[in-house]
């Protein structure tokens, strides 16, 4: 088993399929990795040479942000939101939906489990 | 989907004005403005905008941050106020 960009260990998957267990790779950007160095994308994980891992770790380190690094960014850039108080930011800060949906109904990957309301119109018996 | 950057971005130009003046006396008075679709650019950080929410005007220090952002998004239009009944929300 290959072992690509630290902790990444993609399996006898074709590799095309494999970059993708890789945060912040996904299947375009794979495509895009392998194409570059001249691979088969169906090629098994397990084929690749000694020479292809660290070929695509030189791509991946040259022109990608990845795992720890993405993940670092991103809550970054959410934490510069939230810090200058703009709307995005307070939607961020309330874990509602940030982009303008509905929160009436649905919105329940941001909202979370939903929080049953005695007495509200439409409840008949508390769900658990 | 972004705005074309072959028009680069939308101030609203008095707006601009405005700023270029005070910065020619060299002062920074609160700017009062209804101008909420206009994009904060990188001469406006440092100055103090009073944008209106369609009732009040919002204070709005601009920070070296803020610049790509729109001023209406940190002059909040609504109030919320909590639901009904709810006593104590949980913090996040």
């Amino acid at each position: 088993m290959p072992r690509i960009v630290g902790v990444d260990i993609p399996n006898d998957k074709a590799i095309l399929i494999s970059l993708t267990y890789i945060h912040g790779i996904g299947k375009f950007v794979a495509g895009k990795i392998l194409k570059e160095i001249g691979i088969k994308p169906e090629l098994h994980a397990s084929k690749l040479t000694e020479d292809d891992v660290s070929k695509i770790a030189q791509i991946i380190d040259r022109d990608y942000a990845v795992e720890g690094q993405l993940r670092r960014q991103v809550s970054q850039d959410i934490a510069r939101l939230k810090d200058i108080g703009c709307y995005r930011g307070l939607r961020h800060r309330k874990g509602l939906p940030v982009r303008g949906q509905k929160t009436q109904s649905n919105a329940r990957t941001r909202k979370g489990k939903r929080k049953t309301v005695a007495g509200k119109k439409g409840v008949k018996e508390i769900r658990t | 989907m972004g705005r074309s950057l072959k028009k680069g971005p939308f101030v609203e130009p008095k707006l601009v004005q405005k700023v270029v003046r005070q910065s020619q006396m060299g002062i920074k008075d609160p700017i009062k403005t209804w101008s909420r679709r206009s994009t904060i650019v990188p001469e406006f950080v440092g100055y103090t905008f009073m944008v209106h929410n369609g009732k009040m005007f919002h204070k709005v220090f601009v920070s070296e941050e803020m610049v790509g952002h729109k001023l209406g998004e940190f002059s909040m239009t609504r109030t919320f106020r909590g639901h009904s009944g709810v006593k104590k929300e949980v913090e996040e």
